[in-house]
């Protein structure tokens, strides 16, 4: 066996071995499913967040026009009821939590622009949405009437029709493309992933190869191995652990899920082709490699735990900004700086992820992307291990990271 | 064979090690002596191929340290260090097949080691509850485990009680009896008098003294005698004499000046102290040590003198 090997091998048993390991590994799967089943359950209604309804009154309005359209607000939770007076008391009114707003009818509806709607929430879009969609869609059809058309037609003539996308490839062929929503949420899924599973291992393997500065044990294994040797075997025994607890927790929750999920209708693995799963996978994985060398480097460089948070958060930045982007990216593909986001390698797996999702990414652009990615992780290895050997001169000092590279000169 | 030649080591504006030479013969036991901060851990960490020298080059039986090397030298590295969660004999079987030595003769050589230091109760333990001076013994049998032909250590007896030191330089003479190459360093002079055959003596990076420790002491032996006695010396009184005096609560190392007898010192002390023992003998290494390193008023030799 090689010395490669025999470190993975220490490592990967040092961290299965683990109390808190097996306790994760255990419980995780219940924690993912409280963490994910549980907010959707909530979000799925308005009730479920424990918020009462909203209470509406319509100034001056007709109270047949309200009896018509208050079914349709009540699927929104939304209590409409028609108000008499004057608006100064309709605003004390609000002010006091009788209504939570109201909107001024005027009494000819049938050449009105504009209706205002007072409230004393600023950011309420839901309820002012909902109004102007049912108000608004109950006005136009009051008003196809007066002009004569049968009040049966009016629901289908004033439909507009849904788009629909189909996109043509280079090779002529015609395929489906998956929408937005799923493009988001496929994207979101593998940023979620990447995000944890960094915060969780990163700092596992960042502590590893600080704790043989701490311990002091840097020197005895330098005796015996290539500083590179000793990156690697930490990097990938942790890695090997994790994947190792992935596979189970993945096993137990798609078990959990295919017994439990079908009673909460939630439903797995919806729109997600065996291609678009092996790209996650292969993006998580050379994701998951270049994080855990960044941390590993950043182990190498600090002095203490502290010192290691210190410097690692800027780290996880990088996962947010695609995040932050993603509806850009999803809509813009091919604009320069989210082709420059996809090359670079801190961002390349999830911004090249969503251009493949949405087919915009050609395939030199694909293999460019995973070849930095790869050259990323082996660079940043090779530059933790010049820090590692550095470490040992500067035992008990904090360093910048700057010193830390002037420093490596002096190796 | 360890050879060097003229390997030169800066950090920044400091130079840790200036033009050191010296070759180590196969079955010895070597000794680089030097005060704190004098290179003896840099030249150490260079050999191991740790740090890369400046200039010069470090030969293994004739060419550069290979990787494959590393596995016949056994390093106990200044910085002691043990994975505190791991299990000592687990740990230990773990560092020695990192040097390519396993199975069962590996599993028997730690059994003999643990027990000729009083370890055995600690083999499935972990090391967090072991004293410092334990701890120092577990990574000496890490150091050793593998039955390297090289073994280097790094101040090797600082902080372990002379019990401890004593069973330490005993399995250090034994390795060395058997053909073991060890190359130590220390600022313990008693010790390394005892055990080394050879040594080189460095201040500041650069070298002071080298070559064996009977050659070195007869260079240096003239006019030295070692005085016991009981009562209060003046040594004002000793002055016109004397060059240089070692003094301890109950003895003195004394040498005397170009010209001065032992017989007219004997005379003068005679008067005011009742002498218990009177010898003209060769200086011990730490006289010679301290006379050539620190000297009067230089504050890292009178530091060291104490520690000795």
């Amino acid at each position: 066996m090689s010395k490669l090997a025999r470190i993975i091998r220490m490592e990967f048993r040092l961290t299965v071995a683990n109390r808190v390991f097996i306790v994760l590994t255990i419980l995780g799967p219940f924690l993912i499913a409280a963490v994910t089943i549980l907010p959707s359950l909530l979000s799925t209604s308005v009730a479920g967040m424990g918020a009462r309804a909203t209470k509406i009154a319509l100034l001056g309005a007709d109270p047949r026009f309200v009896q018509e359209i208050s079914p349709i607000f009540q699927q929104s939770r939304i209590e409409v009821s028609a108000a008499q007076g004057s608006a100064e008391s309709l605003d004390s009114q609000v002010r006091a939590g009788t209504y939570d707003g109201y909107v001024v009818m005027p009494a000819d509806l049938s050449e009105v622009t504009r209706l205002e709607y007072v409230t004393t929430s600023s950011s309420d879009f839901r309820v002012m949405g909902v109004l102007q969609g049912v108000i608004g869609k109950a006005l136009v059809a009051q008003r196809l009437v007066k002009a004569g058309i049968d009040a049966s037609q009016v629901a289908s003539l004033t439909q507009v029709p849904v788009f629909e996308m189909r996109q043509l490839t280079k090779g002529g062929e015609k395929k489906e493309n998956p929408d937005f929503i799923t493009v988001m949420v496929t994207g979101l899924t593998l940023a979620m992933l990447l995000y944890m599973t960094v915060v969780l291992y990163g700092q596992v393997i960042g502590r590893s190869v600080l704790t043989e500065k701490t311990n002091k044990t840097v020197e005895i294994m330098l005796s015996s191995v290539r500083p590179m040797d000793l990156l690697f075997g930490k990097i990938l025994g942790k890695a090997l652990a994790s994947l190792l607890q992935y596979g189970i927790w993945v096993t137990i929750s798609a078990a959990v899920l295919k017994l439990i999920g079908p009673r909460l209708g939630i439903s797995i693995g919806a729109g997600l082709s065996m291609g678009t799963l092996a790209y996650l996978v292969l993006f998580f994985i050379l994701a998951f490699f270049l994080y855990c060398s960044l941390y590993a480097a950043l182990g190498a460089a600090s002095e203490d735990e502290q010192h290691l948070g210190q410097l690692a958060w800027p780290v996880v930045i990088f996962l947010v900004i695609p995040v932050v982007m993603i509806s850009s990216i999803i809509t813009m593909p091919r604009a320069p700086v989210i082709v420059g986001l996809s090359l670079f390698p801190l961002t390349a797996p999830i911004v090249m992820f969503l251009r493949i999702l949405v087919g915009a990414a050609e395939p030199w652009e694909i293999l460019v992307s995973i070849g930095l990615i790869l050259a990323a992780t082996i660079a940043v290895i090779w530059l933790s291990a010049q820090i590692f050997r550095v470490g040992i001169l500067m035992t008990g000092k904090r360093f910048s990271f700057l010193e830390v590279l002037r420093l490596v000169r002096y190796r | 064979m360890i050879e060097l030649q003229s390997i030169s080591k800066s950090f920044g504006q400091v130079k840790a090690v200036d033009k050191i030479s010296f070759t180590t013969r196969e079955g010895e036991i070597f000794g680089l002596l030097g005060p704190n901060g004098a290179g003896k851990s840099t030249t150490i960490k260079m050999i191991m191929n740790i740090l890369t020298p400046d200039s010069g080059s470090i030969l293994f039986n004739g060419s550069p340290l290979r990787e494959s090397d590393k596995d016949r030298i056994g390093y106990l590295p200044e910085e002691r260090g043990l994975y505190r969660k791991v299990k000592i004999n687990q740990m230990l079987l773990y560092l020695a097949s990192l040097k390519n030595a396993d199975g069962s003769a590996v599993e028997k050589r730690l059994d003999t080691w643990l027990a000729r230091f009083d370890l055995s109760e600690w083999k499935t333990r972990t090391p967090e509850a072991l004293s410092k001076g334990m701890a120092q013994k577990v990574q000496f049998i890490a150091s050793v485990l593998h039955d390297p032909e090289f073994l280097f250590l790094d101040e090797p007896f600082s902080g372990l009680d002379p019990v401890s030191t004593d069973v330490l330089r005993e399995a250090v003479l034994e390795l060395g009896s058997r053909g073991t190459t060890i190359l130590f360093s220390t600022h313990n002079m008693e010790v390394a008098e005892r055990i080394c055959s050879r040594i080189l003596v460095i201040d500041h990076g650069r070298e002071v003294i080298s070559g064996s420790v009977a050659d070195i002491k007869s260079r240096y032996g003239h006019n030295t005698v070692a005085v016991e006695f009981d009562g209060v010396i003046d040594f004002g009184s000793l002055a016109g004499m004397v060059r240089n005096v070692s003094r301890f609560p109950r003895w003195v190392e004394v040498e005397l000046l170009e010209g001065a007898s032992p017989q007219a010192l004997l005379k003068c002390l005679v008067g005011q102290v009742s002498v218990r023992r009177f010898e003209v003998v060769s200086p011990s290494l730490h006289r010679i040590f301290v006379e050539l390193v620190g000297g009067p008023g230089k504050a890292e030799g009178e530091r060291m003198g104490g520690t000795a």
